[in-house]
């Protein structure tokens, strides 16, 4: 299949460079729909799980409840991650978008080196390490 | 009862936090940002700090060098609790006076754990 922005490719530098432009301008659209759907999603479960939290404390004599409940702890803090991620992932195409306009040469952008220091590493929602000093 | 100053721009980790700590029996109080939870442990002494790094306005671990300033913090726990994982920034929050480095997503039976065994 041939996408846009190869057809595109294969046109002037000027045309190309416009479509690079709008390929970054609809990651830029999507990046900022799928943060809003994140918080959405992830308002709408920490609501839910206040109420129930309420009733937790009756619920976890049965060691399984308990098991879920901090399963379910774990799993309901994908959403700061998840917003930091793409947060970064926004800032990372601005400078993109930046370096597209300005077409410079070799030197290095500092915010773009900043940009590198990705603060997310972890790939999955397993609980993180940790480090006493 | 022990109280912890939960430090989280993030309001549903701040929840997640809470939760947990509540549930085993500690007074939470909570800030949003770094120089929030400044003005609070300024004005009344927790028993330990959970921070996160990466907030707007004062991050975790100015935070901690500025608790550290504080002589009623000297010896007070702090532990940061952030996406951040590389050993990079561990170095930094471990010469700015930090407890200890944990990982999100945390584990509740690991954090409590972990503040039990420096809380004491």
């Amino acid at each position: 299949m041939t996408t846009t922005f190869a057809r595109d490719a294969r046109l002037p530098v000027a045309a190309a460079e416009h479509a690079v432009a709008r390929e970054f301008a609809a990651i830029a659209a999507d990046l900022e729909r799928l943060k809003l759907l994140i918080g959405e999603a992830g308002d709408t479960l920490a609501a839910s799980f206040a109420v129930i939290g309420e009733a937790v404390p009756r619920l976890a004599v049965d060691a399984h409840v308990g098991h879920a409940v901090a399963a379910a702890v774990t799993a309901l803090q994908f959403q700061d991650m998840a917003t930091q991620l793409t947060q970064h992932a926004q800032k990372r195409l601005a400078v993109l978008q930046d370096a597209l306009k300005a077409l410079s040469d070799e030197d290095t952008d500092p915010l773009l080196a900043t940009t590198r220091m990705q603060p997310v590493r972890q790939a999955g929602m397993g609980a993180g390490s940790i480090d006493l000093f | 009862m022990h109280s912890i100053l939960a430090v989280d721009d993030s309001a549903s980790m701040r929840q997640m936090v809470a939760f947990t700590l509540k549930g085993a029996g500690y007074h939470v109080i909570e800030a949003a940002d770094g120089q929030e939870a400044y003005e609070k442990a300024k004005g009344t002494h927790v028993d330990l700090v959970l921070t996160d790094q990466n907030m707007p306005g004062m991050d975790g671990i100015t935070l901690v060098k500025s608790l550290r300033a504080l002589p009623s913090y000297g010896r007070t726990p702090i532990l940061i609790l952030t996406t951040e994982s590389s050993d990079e920034m561990k170095a930094k929050g471990r010469a700015a006076g930090a407890t200890g480095w944990l990982v999100k997503p945390f584990d509740p039976s690991k954090l409590l754990e972990v503040i039990g065994k420096v809380i004491s």
